[in-house]
C-alpha cells in the first residue's frame, strides 16, 4: 500500500514538473520580442492584408492568455504549434528529423554504458596496473573535452586529412544503391564519427562509477568469506561485485540521456546529421520559437520520464532505499 | 603507477599535427573522388540555406522560389542576357497608351495532366491581386481588372503605364487545385506536392536534406538534358565546399569568401566570381515620426555626410569580404549595368577622414571635454547605437571597423549584435522606430530598377522603408520613372534618382559583394556566366542548357 | 545540460538527500593543512594543481605581456588565416589578427565567465541546499522541486530568450550558466546537510534553544564549506565547457573573444576544411587542460575530504 502511494506521490511530482516546464516555456517564448511578421518583414513587400493573415493563423492576435489556453489544448492533441520558417506543423517537423536523432542517441547511449563498464570493470580489477592508470587517465581528459570539438578534431583528421569516413548528413547525397544493404552500410559509415565522438566524451562517467563502485565491493566482506570459500574470482566479479554496482549505473544512465540529448544538438551541427539537434540548431539560427520551444519540451519531456524511470528501477533494485 | 598529462605531451602531439600538414593539400587532392564513367543524369546543386515553403504564393526565401522557377512556369522568362523571352506567353503587345498588356499564351499542360488555359493565368492575376498577401502583389498594385478573351488570350488592364512588365515576375498556378481559397487558407496551404506547367516536375522534399525534381517529359519547351536536379542542404559552407571538391555535388551558387579562395586550385573545379545585385550598407534612422527613438544628431546631414566620409569601403571590402566585392555608392548595385550610377570617385563621399572632420567642426561640433567624442553646440555627444546581426559575419566584421574609423574623427559608436528576428523587430517598428544606425543588407527581388529604387519611399514606411526616409522629390522621381516606357528617358530618371538619394546620405552602401559560385568541369559543361549568378538568379536557362560533359 | 560532476564513484543519486551516500566527516581546526598535503602527494593532485597554477599565471599575464588589439584587422585579403611563422607564432584567424594573442586574450575571458558563473551557482546552490537541508518538510519539499524543474531547464532557450531582449552579451551567458548549475550543488549540499543536523551536537544546540540562524552561521556552514570548496572547483570545469559550447553555437558575445567564440568563428569560416588547424586546435587544447586542471584538482581535494573515496584509488 506505501509502495502505491510513494508511487502515486511521484507521478503526482512528475505531472507538476511536467506542467511548470510547459508553462515556463510558453511564457519564455511569448514574451519574446519578434513573431513571424517581423521575420518576413524583411524579405519582400508585406502588405498589411499579408500581416493580417499571417497573424490569424498564428493566433497572434488573442491576448496572451487566450493563446496560452489554445497552447495548452493544443499540447493535449499532441500539436505543437506552427514553425515560422517552414509555415508547417512543429510536430511533423520533428517527426521528420526525429528518427535519425533515435538512430544516433540510441547507438551512442548503448555503446556507452557497455564499453564504459566493462573498461571500468576490468580497470577495477587490475586495480594499480598500467591498464588502469591508463583508463583512468583517457577517461578523465575524454571528459574535458567539449564534445562539439571533440567532433571537429574527428572531423579533421578521420575525415579531411585521412579521408576514411564520410562527415556529414546520414547518406550520400544523390547515392543510388542496389540492394538495401548497401544503403545500410552507408547510413553506418555516416554514423560512425558522430558515435564516436559521442562515446568519448560521455564515457567517463561510466568508466570511473563502474569501477569506483566495483573496487568497494570488492573491498567488503563477504566478497572476503567467498574467496574463503574458493569461489572463482571472475565468477565473483561478474555475479556480486557488477550486480551492486548496477544502483549508480543506472543512475548514471539516467543523467547519461540528459547529456546525450543535449549532446545531439553539439554532435548534429558539427556532422550535419539531420537529427532534431540539427534542427533545433537552425531554429536557433532562425530564431524560430515554436520549433525551438517544441523540441526542448520534447528533450525535457524525454529527460523527466528517465529520470522518473530510473528513480523507479532505483527502489525496484536497491531495497535498502526506501522514501522515511 | 599513475600516469599523469603533461603540457609536454600535449605539445608534442601538436606539432606532430603541425608537420602533418603541409601535405594536407596533397592528400586532399588525391581523396576527390574519381570522375563519374557514365555521363552524368542528375544536375545536383549543393547550397547551405533550405526553402521556406514550396507555396509561390507564402514564400519569401530566394531559395524557394529558385526551385519553384523550375515547376512553375511564368508568362515571360528571363534568358542568360536577362532579356525577356517567351515562357507561356509566346508573344505579348502593349496598348498605345501602355496601360494595358495583351498576352499571346501557348497550349501547355498542368503536371497533373490537365490542360492550361488562359482561365488558369487570369485566375493567378485574380487572386494574387484580391488577397493582397503574397510577395508579388506589388507588380499588381496599380491593376484594375484582368480578361481571358479566349483560351490563349490575356489581358491585363493597369490604371498607369508599366515600364515593368509583371509577367516576368509571376509564376502561374493552376486554378483547379487553388481555387476558393482566401487569404488564411493560402498562409496554411502548405502545398507538398506542387503542380506547375514548367520543365521539372516535384518529387520529394526531405526536410534538411534535400529536394528533387524530375524532368517534365510532356514540357512544351526543348527539353533539358538533366533528368533529375537536386538541391543538396549543407549545414556548413565548408563541407559543402569538401563536397564540391570530392564530387558530391556540381554546382555551388553561393560560397564564402576564404572557402572560395581555396577553392581556386581544385582540379576539375571552375570558381567564378560575378556581379550581383545585392548590397550591404549602413542604415541611419532619419525619421520623422515624433515618437522616434532615433538620434536628432542624425538628422542633420553634415552628420550622416560625416559618417560616410570616416569610412574607407575598399578596406571594408577587403577585410570583410577578402576583396571579392566592388566598394558600394549608389542605390542599384553595379550588376544592374547602366541602371547602375557611376558617381566619380572624386565625388563620392568615401575614404576622407580629413573631410569628415572639417565638416563636423565647421557644422559646430566639437570636441569640448577632451573625451574624445564631439559634442554639439547643445553639448549632445556624437554617441549613437549601432546593431547588426550576429550571424552574418561579414556585417560583423563591418560593423567593427565602421565604430574603430568612426572614433577616428570622434564619434563614438555602440556595438550591439542581435539576432535577425530582433533586428528586423527593432528596425521595422514603425510606431515607434528606437535605434540610430544599423550594418543590414538588401537584395534585389527583380531585375529591375523598380525594387530597389522603391525601398525610401513615403508609402513604403511601414513596409520596405528601413531608414523612414521621407522625401517628395524623390518620391516624384520614382513615381516617374516607374511609368516611363522610353528607354532613354527612364535611365535618365533612375540616375537622377539615385543621385538625389546618394546625397541626402541615409544609406551609406559599403558594398556590392560579388556573387561565389563554384562549379565541376567534369560532369556538366555549357555553364554560362550571368550577373547575379549561373543560378540562384532571376533566370532558370542555365538549368535547361547545360549538358554532359 | 551541465555536465554532472564526476567524483569517483559518488553520482548523485535520485534520492540523495534521504540516503547519503557517502557523508563527509566535520570539519575539524587544522583540516586545510590536511587536505593541502593529501592533495600534493597525490599524483594526480599534484598535476590538477600544477596545471591549475600554470593555467592563471597564463590567463593574467598573458593579454599583459601580450595584448591583443580586436581591431587590428589585416588591410588585404593576403594576411588572412595565414599559417604559424616566426612573426605570428599560431598565425592569423579570419580577419588577419594575431592567434597566438588572441588565444592569451580568449584564455581570460573564459576563465573570467567560468569563475563567475560558478560564483553565480555555487552560492544559490549552497544557500538552497542548505535551507532545504536543515529546514526539513514542506520548504525541503518545495526546494526540492524548484531543484528538480531547474534541472531539467535547457541552456540554449534560456540564452536566446535574454538575447533577444538584451543583445548577445557575456553577462547573459554568466546568468544562464549559473541558474541552470546550481541544482547539483544544491542537492549535494542539501544531503551534507541532512546528515549534519542528525549529528547528536546539533540536536544537543538545538535542545537548548539556540535560534536557528546562529546555528547555521557557526555550525552548519563551516562543516559545509569544504564540501562547498571541492564541489565549486569542480563546477568551475563544468562552467568553462557550458561557455564554450553556447558560444560555439553562436550564442555568445561576438565582440568578445573567448575560446568558445574563436571556434565558432574558426567553423563558420572554413578553417577547418582547409586545415588552418592553428586556429581550431589551440582554444581546444586550451579548454581541456584548465577542465583537466580543475577536475583534477577538485577531486583530489574531495577524496582529501572523504576518506571513504580514497579506497578506490
Amino acid at each position: 500500500m506505501a509502495r502505491f502511494r510513494y508511487l502515486g506521490r511521484k507521478v503526482a511530482w512528475l505531472a507538476i514538473t511536467l506542467y511548470g516546464v510547459v508553462t515556463f516555456n510558453f511564457v519564455l517564448f511569448h514574451v519574446l520580442p519578434g513573431n513571424p511578421v517581423r521575420l518576413l518583414a524583411r524579405s519582400g513587400h508585406l502588405t498589411p492584408q499579408a500581416v493580417a493573415a499571417i497573424t490569424k493563423v498564428y493566433g497572434l492576435n488573442h491576448p496572451l492568455i487566450v493563446q496560452y489556453a489554445i497552447y495548452l489544448g493544443d499540447l493535449l492533441r499532441g500539436q505543437l504549434g506552427l514553425s515560422y520558417t517552414y509555415r508547417e506543423p512543429v510536430g511533423t517537423l520533428l517527426g521528420q528529423y526525429l528518427g535519425n536523432t533515435v538512430l544516433l542517441l540510441a547507438g551512442a547511449t548503448l555503446l556507452t554504458i557497455v564499453l564504459g563498464v566493462l573498461f571500468g570493470v576490468i580497470a577495477a580489477n587490475r586495480r594499480g596496473g598500467r591498464y588502469d592508470s591508463l583508463t583512468v587517465t583517457t577517461s578523465v581528459i575524454g571528459w574535458s573535452l567539449p564534445t562539439f570539438w571533440t567532433g571537429l578534431i574527428l572531423v579533421f583528421l578521420l575525415g579531411v586529412w585521412l579521408h576514411a569516413f564520410p562527415i556529414f548528413g546520414s547518406q550520400t547525397p544523390n547515392a543510388v544503391y542496389t540492394s538495401p544493404w548497401l544503403r545500410y552500410e552507408d547510413i553506418a559509415a555516416h554514423l560512425f564519427l558522430p558515435t564516436l565522438t559521442l562515446v568519448i566524451v560521455n564515457i567517463a562517467q561510466f568508466v570511473l562509477v563502474a569501477r569506483a563502485s566495483v573496487i568497494e565491493v570488492l573491498a567488503e566482506d563477504f566478497m572476503l568469506t567467498a574467496r574463503a570459500k574458493g569461489l572463482a574470482r571472475r565468477r565473483i566479479l561478474w555475479r556480486h561485485a557488477v550486480r551492486n554496482a548496477m544502483l549508480p549505473i543506472v543512475t548514471s544512465s539516467a543523467l547519461l540521456v540528459g547529456l546525450v540529448v543535449s549532446g545531439a544538438i553539439e554532435v548534429e551541427t558539427v556532422f550535419s546529421w539531420p537529427g532534431m539537434g540539427l534542427l533545433v540548431y537552425n531554429s536557433v539560427l532562425n530564431r524560430d520559437y515554436p520549433v525551438i520551444e517544441g523540441a526542448f519540451l520534447v528533450f525535457a519531456i524525454v529527460v523527466l520520464l528517465v529520470n522518473f524511470a530510473s528513480d523507479l528501477l532505483y527502489q525496484v533494485l536497491d531495497p535498502r532505499v526506501r522514501e522515511a | 603507477m599513475l600516469v599523469g598529462i603533461s603540457r609536454r605531451d600535449l605539445l608534442k602531439r601538436a606539432s606532430l599535427l603541425a608537420m602533418a600538414v603541409p601535405g594536407l593539400a596533397t592528400v586532399l587532392d588525391a581523396c576527390a573522388s574519381a570522375v563519374p564513367t557514365a555521363k552524368a543524369k542528375i544536375l545536383r546543386v549543393g547550397w547551405t540555406i533550405e526553402p521556406d515553403t514550396m507555396n509561390p504564393l507564402t514564400t519569401y526565401s530566394t531559395e524557394a522560389v529558385e526551385v519553384l522557377q523550375l515547376i512553375y512556369d511564368q508568362l515571360m522568362h528571363y534568358d542568360l542576357d536577362l532579356k525577356p523571352q517567351p515562357g507561356l506567353a509566346t508573344s505579348w503587345t502593349y496598348s498605345p497608351d501602355g496601360k494595358s498588356i495583351t498576352y499571346t499564351l501557348r497550349s501547355a499542360t498542368w503536371h497533373d495532366g490537365k490542360p492550361f488555359t488562359s482561365a488558369d493565368a487570369k485566375f493567378t492575376f485574380d487572386l494574387i491581386k484580391s488577397t493582397k498577401t503574397s510577395a508579388y502583389y506589388q507588380w499588381v498594385t496599380s491593376m484594375v481588372s484582368t480578361e481571358a478573351p479566349n483560351a490563349t488570350t490575356l489581358v491585363l488592364h493597369f490604371s498607369q503605364p508599366q515600364a515593368f512588365n509583371p509577367g516576368l515576375a509571376v509564376p502561374i498556378i493552376p486554378q483547379h487545385i487553388w481555387t476558393g481559397m482566401d487569404a488564411t487558407k493560402i498562409q496554411k496551404f502548405v502545398n507538398s506536392h506542387p503542380v506547375g506547367t514548367g520543365p521539372y516536375k516535384f518529387v520529394n522534399w526531405i526536410k534538411g536534406t534535400s529536394i528533387e525534381v524530375e524532368r517534365n517529359e510532356s514540357w512544351w519547351g526543348t527539353k533539358p538534358a538533366a533528368a533529375k536536379v537536386s538541391w543538396t542542404l549543407f549545414q556548413n559552407e565548408d563541407v559543402m565546399a569538401q563536397s564540391l571538391k570530392t564530387g558530391s555535388v556540381d554546382i555551388c551558387p553561393e560560397i564564402p569568401p576564404t572557402i572560395w579562395r581555396g577553392l581556386s586550385s581544385a582540379p576539375n573545379l571552375k570558381t567564378v566570381s560575378l556581379p550581383s545585385f545585392s548590397f550591404h550598407h549602413i542604415g541611419i534612422n532619419v525619421s520623422d515620426n515624433p515618437k522616434s527613438g532615433g538620434n536628432p544628431l542624425l538628422k542633420d546631414r553634415n552628420v550622416r555626410l560625416a559618417l560616410s566620409y570616416a569610412v574607407d569601403r575598399q578596406q571594408l571590402v577587403n577585410v570583410a569580404l577578402a576583396g571579392l566585392g566592388t566598394p558600394g555608392s549608389a542605390l542599384l548595385p553595379a550588376g544592374f549595368g547602366e541602371w547602375h550610377l557611376d558617381i566619380p570617385e572624386s565625388q563620392q563621399f568615401n575614404a576622407n577622414p580629413a573631410k569628415a572632420e572639417a565638416l563636423l567642426t565647421a557644422a559646430g561640433y566639437i570636441d569640448r571635454n577632451g573625451s574624445g567624442v564631439r559634442t554639439s553646440k547643445g553639448g549632445k555627444p556624437l554617441s549613437f547605437r549601432l546593431i547588426a546581426i550576429q550571424s552574418t559575419s561579414v556585417d560583423v566584421a563591418a560593423a567593427q571597423l565602421f565604430r574603430n574609423a568612426c572614433a577616428k574623427v570622434g564619434i563614438q559608436l555602440k556595438l550591439t549584435l542581435l539576432d535577425a528576428n530582433s533586428l528586423g523587430n527593432t528596425v521595422y517598428n514603425a510606431q515607434a522606430p528606437n535605434w540610430d544606425i544599423f550594418v543590414w543588407g538588401w537584395d534585389a527581388g527583380v531585375y529591375d530598377p523598380d525594387y530597389m529604387l522603391g525601398i525610401p519611399l513615403c508609402n513604403q514606411i511601414g513596409a520596405n522603408n528601413d531608414v523612414y526616409y521621407c522625401n517628395r522629390h524623390y518620391d516624384q522621381l520614382y513615381n516617374e520613372q516607374s511609368v516611363t516606357i522610353d528607354h532613354a528617358a527612364r535611365l535618365a530618371l533612375v540616375h537622377q534618382a539615385q543621385q538625389y538619394y546618394y546625397d541626402d546620405a541615409a544609406y551609406i552602401i559599403m558594398w556590392y559583394q560579388d556573387k561565389l559560385q563554384g562549379y565541376r568541369t567534369d560532369t556538366w559543361q555549357g555553364w554560362q556566366p550571368v550577373n547575379g549568378g549561373m543560378v540562384l538568379n532571376f533566370t532558370r536557362d542555365n538549368y535547361l542548357k547545360v549538358r554532359p560533359a | 545540460m551541465v555536465r554532472p560532476i564526476i567524483t569517483s564513484g559518488h553520482v548523485p543519486g535520485p534520492d540523495d538527500g534521504l540516503v547519503p551516500a557517502v557523508a563527509a566527516e566535520p570539519a575539524q581546526r587544522g583540516q586545510l593543512r590536511n587536505v593541502w598535503g593529501y592533495v600534493w602527494h597525490d599524483r594526480l593532485g599534484r598535476v590538477g594543481v600544477v596545471a591549475f597554477v600554470l593555467v592563471v599565471i597564463i590567463a593574467v599575464a598573458g593579454p599583459l605581456l601580450f595584448p591583443f588589439n580586436q581591431a587590428a584587422v589585416s588591410s588585404t585579403s593576403a594576411g588572412l588565416l595565414l599559417p604559424p611563422s616566426g612573426q605570428y607564432w599560431l598565425g592569423t584567424d579570419e580577419l588577419g589578427r594575431d592567434v597566438f594573442r588572441e588565444f592569451l586574450a580568449a584564455a581570460h575571458v573564459s576563465l573570467i565567465v567560468g569563475l563567475a558563473a560558478t560564483a553565480i551557482s555555487m552560492i544559490l546552490g549552497a544557500a538552497i541546499g542548505i535551507v532545504a537541508g536543515y529546514y526539513g518538510r514542506w520548504i525541503d519539499n518545495t526546494l526540492m522541486r524548484l531543484t528538480d524543474f531547474f534541472l531539467v531547464l535547457p541552456q540554449i532557450p534560456l540564452v536566446i530568450a535574454l538575447a533577444a531582449f538584451f543583445g548577445q552579451s557575456l553577462g547573459i551567458i554568466i546568468l544562464v550558466i549559473g541558474m541552470t548549475g546550481w541544482p547539483t550543488t544544491a542537492r549535494i549540499v542539501r544531503s551534507q546537510t541532512l546528515s549534519l543536523r542528525e549529528r547528536q551536537f546539533i540536536t544537543r544546540v538545538r535542545s537548548l534553544g539556540t535560534p536557528d540562524s546562529r546555528i547555521l552561521r557557526v555550525h552548519i556552514l563551516p562543516n559545509v564549506m569544504p564540501l562547498i570548496f571541492a564541489n565549486t572547483v569542480l563546477v568551475i570545469g563544468g562552467a568553462i565547457l557550458a561557455e564554450a559550447t553556447l558560444s560555439f553555437l553562436g550564442l555568445g558575445d561576438p565582440v568578445q573573444v573567448s575560446w568558445g567564440t574563436m571556434l565558432h568563428f574558426a567553423f563558420d569560416s572554413g578553417a577547418i576544411g582547409r586545415g588552418a588547424w592553428w586556429y581550431f586546435v589551440p582554444p581546444g587544447i586550451g579548454i581541456v587542460i584548465v577542465v583537466l586542471a580543475f577536475t583534477l584538482t577538485g577531486h583530489a581535494i574531495d577524496q582529501a575530504l572523504n576518506p571513504r573515496l580514497r579506497g578506490s584509488r
